[in-house]
């Protein structure tokens, strides 16, 4: 039989719960613009695509480079896409995150990190696919695919790993501890 | 205090290198074409005894478009050589014939190939893509290919095997002159299937 909790749970910061919001709005205006606007965004990307040969290894040959465009289209979908339920799915595991993190850490200067690299790693993490999409027409799959996952997945997608495995640790420690 | 720090540039340095693979960027599946998605159509019907349909897509359709568009690089009269065998109901002499044009097309891409490649573009992009490409149509050839001469399919994949090697090296760059006779050689083949597989060629 387990004993129900003593503590009551605590709000994490009001600037956190604001980033997590504007996140999930992000996230549904992303959603609504990509079905209102697909083909505009589709035709900029192709465009793009074009005027960057070199980017895509497009040889000028129709019946090659209609596959390599193809697959190109597809992927800034899906970075469009992947952004969209990415930033919807943080934006509430940054709010029950740092949720915990508020009612389970006593320390203050463990309960700042914690909430700080949960916030900031979910809010940055998603952002990712948009940056990839968005680079997508002018550097190509590949390389876009790099650039992003330097600039934001590794280091936004590894601070929130990282303070998961922390609070996992922490919710752990307190369960031994009651 | 040391074995948690330690843990820590552990994990951090584990995910800094992590690949791109680990995030979710969606799985691509190449799409049929204008082109062969017709020819498809034209195929099965013709093998479902629809040949009224098969006509109708025939005659509607981007695939005998794109053989009028062709018709210099191809054997004579084909386009209309297809469209006989509709009339005439015969599905076999119709696929052939559609096949002889997949063949030729990818014949077509590979001289491109050497060509591009003797200019100068870089193999380790070039390679690959018009593989890619010669393979998506050839594969279309492929069973007439191989029910009317083995000998020349298992030489066509074969060759086709030897060229997917030298275009992705296990190390370093591929080497543009031999990728470039590995073009040559492919397009041998082709050539020589599209004669050998051309139908009616002897009641012309």
């Amino acid at each position: 039989m387990i004993s129900p909790p003593t503590a009551t749970w605590r709000l994490p910061p009001r600037g956190v719960l604001l980033a997590a919001v504007l996140l999930l709005v992000a996230a549904e205006l992303g959603g609504a613009g990509m079905g209102r606007y697909k083909v505009e965004l589709a035709r900029w990307a192709r465009t793009g695509m074009l005027a960057h040969p070199g980017a895509h290894g497009l040889v000028g040959v129709r019946d090659v480079d209609e596959r390599v465009l193809d697959e190109a289209l597809f992927r800034f979908d899906a970075g469009l896409r992947l952004f969209h339920m990415h930033a919807e799915g943080m934006a509430l595991v940054v709010i029950a995150t740092t949720t915990v993190a508020s009612t389970l850490a006593r320390s203050p200067a463990v309960r700042r990190v914690l909430i700080l690299l949960l916030t900031v790693g979910g809010v940055g993490y998603p952002l990712g696919y948009l940056v990839w999409s968005a680079l997508i027409p002018a550097y190509g799959v590949e390389r876009s695919k790099a650039i992003a996952e330097y600039l934001l997945w590794i280091p936004f997608g590894g601070a929130t790993i990282v303070a998961l495995l922390w609070l996992a640790a922490l919710t752990a420690a307190r369960v031994v501890r009651r | 205090m040391i074995a948690s720090r330690a843990l820590g540039v552990t994990l951090l340095v584990a995910l800094a290198t992590t690949p791109a693979l680990a995030h979710h960027t969606g799985v691509y599946t190449p799409k049929d074409n204008a082109i062969t998605e017709n020819f498809k159509q034209v195929k099965f019907s013709a093998q479902a005894r629809k040949f009224d349909v098969a006509l109708r897509l025939y005659d509607a359709g981007p695939l005998r478009a794109e053989m009028r568009a062709r018709a210099a690089a191809l054997p004579d009269a084909l386009e209309t050589r297809v469209r006989a065998a509709l009339l005439a109901h015969d599905a076999a002499e119709a696929e052939r014939g559609l096949a002889v044009f997949f063949v030729a097309l990818a014949r077509d891409l590979a001289r491109e190939a050497d060509r591009q490649l003797a200019a100068g573009a870089a193999p380790s992009t070039t390679g690959p893509r018009f593989l890619e490409a010669i393979w998506r149509y050839y594969n279309l050839a492929d069973f007439v290919v191989g029910q009317r001469d083995a000998r020349a399919s298992v030489a066509m994949r074969l060759a086709y095997d030897d060229a997917e090697t030298l275009a992705r090296p296990a190390s370093g760059a591929p080497d543009a002159a031999r990728l470039r006779a590995s073009f040559a050689r492919l397009a041998q083949i082709l050539s020589d299937l599209v004669e050998t597989t051309t139908p009616l060629r002897r009641n012309s």
